[in-house]
């Protein structure tokens, strides 16, 4: 068990290095020039070569990686060109709002799918099940920006329910920015839910069909007991894989779901750093969401033994 | 800023729990901005950007600004200067009593430390510098500025908020100021990148005291708090104001003029005019270096078309060809009657007496401006139809700021600036600019006209230049547009500018 997570642990190492090295390579092919659209558009050439000079991206591009590794060992992700600021600093303010914003819709998609996909399994053919996948198409199918900007149209401009966008001013405590994120959680939700919920039915829908089942209902036990007990966590593994992929997904910044609703999160943070070439915090961005998404998947794994003994490592 | 249901939700439930909320009290009267996205820096002179130079208007100030009538007047200097006969020598005199934001008094000393920084950083001061003689400080309240040839812009240029010449303390003055400091009536209190810029109230602000006209005259600093959220979609910033939760919104999409008409809750402010799109022309290399080519692009451009595919709505934009608008001092038709030709016929026999080869005219423009892309679409049917060979290159802004600087890569970019007060203070006809324009005759004339300093002269010449853009095409003016931008319902004391400011600012 420890060799296996050593191993993974190591692999990860691997992994992040590799993106490293893809995401410093990516952003600085891409055309477009962070210090022009810095200095604005009446700015001469000459005024860009100066601001470049000044940042230092006028270096070999080899000095820039050699560079950019060996900080990035130490733990140093280098400044924003944007900010100026670390970009450890700039990703850390960006934190609150995505894990929050992450759990939250998280726990909604759950709360949506879960109960959904088991009783749509279990009636499996009725016209619960058959709602139950058309309106899981329906949410997949539909882009969220729209889903977004409806729900951001009638429920907040509208009804005034919600506010409308952002995470609160100077004055906004720790609640008030919470109640920013329940609209855009349940929008993120009700996209996310529709994965899950596939997911889930589909893997009842395998379990029930089983032997064990049939034999436990001969066995005479009550409805409630075989489905929850006995299917529910045997079918949990693909499940946990599909809710695991999606946290990985949700926690990388729900991009659109926060241009949208104005979260001065991660997602929010990555597309502004593309559009203003800002290349530290792209690189910085990617870094940090890789080693995310390589932990959660180890977690998964590891997750995977605590529902089914029979899985070893 | 309106409090939705779910944002009053802990205060209810701290209610029925019988408990005080802890949380600190807001500022009456604070005023929350939706702005296009964060400014790039704090440091007016080193951005030509006009986010940097909305925000940045209200805790830099300059010596000189524009009044409603875009004439200059004075704002940190006590008058307009006196001007030696010879229109070399500036005496300028500097208001006593001004208080900076870290406590210190200004005098001469700041003004001439920053005078020559932005000589030395600001790209409209450097575009200047070479004409400068020198700054210096004739008395603790006066400067002179010597120049080396008369120059008339210059008033100008000093009382323009971006690439401004603002003032700071000498003492942090540098090529990079991380804090910066200015005289303005608000000063930075806090900033959270990409959540919001919060301004409180100068006390020892001390304004003019003429009436308020344009950015001059009177400052009263009637918010307590201004806050600048960057809202970089436009359409989270309508909702944002249809809600409640800005008393302003910069820069909204057309098609939420209805909608805010209708809304109880906010009105449209209309811009009219904002600015013109342009065609900024290759004059250093490629397919338009040749004049005859460049005629046959003008008389081809579907003008009406490209427009009405640019804006949809009359209400957003005006067929009209001289280069300031209706009502504008510098207006003038001179050479306007080869605006909006739209004859692909008779541009395609001048591409035939030109001896075009079918090189493609490569047009460079970015989606991020969708009005730009849509008029380069119509444009290219046009151009086809006469008979040139169009090549799109449709790529992000960013990418379009880096291509543009080289003149290998494309014929046409396409670009908009806000109709600016003073001519001089776009480069477009400046030889020595991205386009590189140059033919002796406009030479001339734009020498002249940058150094004469009789105004009656300089209208003259400046027909004489608008007559030079139209008869060598020096750039294409497409029309003009207006900006669409939405205040709170009865929200006052903010002008409809391409810079807006708050410091009058109330709602009633």
């Amino acid at each position: 068990m420890t060799r296996y997570i050593l191993k993974r642990i190591l692999g990860m190492i691997v992994v992040v290095f590799l993106v490293l090295t893809i995401a410093f390579v990516i952003v600085r092919l891409a055309p477009g020039d962070p210090a022009a659209l810095m200095l604005g558009p009446d700015a001469t050439p000459q005024d860009a070569a100066e601001l470049r000079a000044r940042l230092g991206l006028d270096r070999p591009i080899l000095v820039q990686y050699l560079t950019f590794i060996a900080n990035a060992a130490r733990g140093d992700l280098g400044s924003s060109i944007f900010f100026n600021q670390p970009v450890t600093q700039v990703l850390a303010g960006r934190a609150e709002p995505t894990i929050f914003l992450t759990l939250f819709s998280l726990m909604i998609s759950l709360v949506i799918a879960a109960p959904i996909g088991i009783y749509a399994a279990y009636r499996r053919g009725s016209w619960l099940d058959q709602s139950a996948i058309t309106v899981a198409m329906l949410a997949a199918s539909i882009p969220s920006f729209w889903t977004g900007l409806m729900f951001q149209r009638y429920l907040a401009t509208d009804l005034g329910w919600f506010p409308a966008s952002g995470y609160g001013g100077p004055d906004a405590g720790f609640l008030d920015r919470m109640g920013y994120l329940v609209l855009p959680s349940i929008v993120l939700g009700i996209v996310n839910s529709a994965l899950i919920l596939r997911f889930t039915r589909a893997s009842m829908l395998d379990i029930l069909g089983e032997d064990y089942i049939r034999t436990a209902r001969s066995k005479g036990m009550g409805e409630a007991r075989v489905v929850l007990r006995h299917a529910l966590k045997n079918a949990a593994i693909p499940i946990i894989t599909v809710v695991g992929l999606t946290f990985a997904l949700l926690v990388s910044g729900a991009v659109v779901t926060e241009r949208v609703f104005n979260i001065p999160g991660m997602g929010n943070l990555v597309v502004g750093a593309v559009l203003r070439r800002d290349y530290p915090v792209i690189q910085g961005t990617l870094i940090v969401v890789a080693t995310l998404y390589v932990i959660i998947n180890l977690a998964t794994d590891l997750l995977y033994l605590a529902v089914d003994k029979r899985v070893k490592y | 800023m309106k409090k939705t249901l779910v944002l009053r939700l802990p205060a209810i439930a701290a209610l029925l729990a019988g408990t005080a909320l802890a949380a600190p009290v807001a500022a009456q009267a604070t005023l929350d901005v939706a702005i296009i996205g964060e400014a790039d820096t704090f440091d007016p002179m080193r951005s030509t950007k006009d986010v940097v130079s909305i925000v940045t208007q209200h805790f830099v100030e300059t010596l000189y600004t524009f009044d409603d009538s875009w004439a200059v007047a004075p704002l940190l200097a006590t008058a307009l200067p006196q001007i030696s006969d010879d229109g070399l020598t500036y005496t300028i005199g500097i208001r006593e009593g001004i208080t900076f934001h870290d406590g210190s008094t200004m005098d001469s000393a700041d003004v001439v430390a920053s005078l020559n920084r932005w000589l030395e950083v600001a790209t409209r001061g450097k575009g200047v510098a070479d004409k400068v003689a020198s700054v210096e400080a004739t008395g603790p309240h006066e400067v002179t500025i010597v120049m080396s040839e008369p120059y008339a812009p210059l008033l100008s240029l000093l009382a323009f908020s971006n690439s401004a010449a603002a003032i700071y303390p000498e003492e942090i003055i540098a090529d990079t100021i991380e804090t910066v400091v200015g005289t303005g009536p608000y000063r930075i209190a806090e900033h959270v990148p990409d959540q919001y810029l919060q301004l409180v109230r100068f006390d020892e602000y001390v304004s003019r005291d003429e009436p308020s006209s344009g950015a001059s005259g009177k400052r009263e600093q009637l918010p307590d708090e201004i806050r600048f959220v960057p809202v970089p979609d436009p359409n989270t910033r309508v909702e944002g104001l249809l809600s409640g939760q800005f008393v302003f919104a910069d820069g909204l999409p057309a098609e939420s003029f209805g909608r805010l008409e209708e809304s109880a809750a906010a009105d449209p402010m209309l811009l009219k005019p904002f600015g013109w799109p342009i065609f900024a022309i290759n004059h250093k290399e490629g397919l338009l270096t040749d004049k005859a080519i460049r005629l046959a692009l003008q008389a081809a451009l579907p003008i009406d078309d490209m427009l009405f595919a640019a804006f949809g709505d009359d209400n957003f934009f005006v067929v009209d060809g001289p280069l300031y608008p209706e009502g504008w001092s510098w207006r003038t038709d001179a050479g306007a009657e080869l605006y909006n030709q739209n004859d692909q016929k008779a541009a395609a026999g001048m591409l035939e007496d030109a001896g075009y080869d079918g090189t493609p005219l490569r047009i460079l423009t970015s989606r991020q401006y969708e009005f730009h892309f849509k008029m380069a679409e119509v444009a290219k049917q046009s151009l086809e139809a006469a008979g040139f060979t169009v090549e799109m290159d449709v790529v992000d802004w960013a990418t379009l700021g880096q291509r543009r600087d080289d003149p290998a890569l494309w014929d046409i970019y396409i670009t908009h600036s806000p109709f600016l007060p003073e001519p001089a203070l776009t480069s477009l006809y400046n030889p020595t600019s991205r386009l590189g324009w140059t033919q002796p005759e406009k030479d001339a004339i734009l020498a002249e006209f940058t150094t004469e300093t009789d105004e009656a002269k300089r209208m003259e010449l400046f027909g004489d230049l608008q007559r030079m853009v139209f008869e060598d095409v020096g750039f294409i003016k497409i029309g003009g547009f207006n900006a669409l931008m939405g205040t709170e319902k009865g929200l006052a004391g903010v002008p409809a500018t391409p810079w807006p400011f708050f410091w009058n600012a109330k709602v009633e």
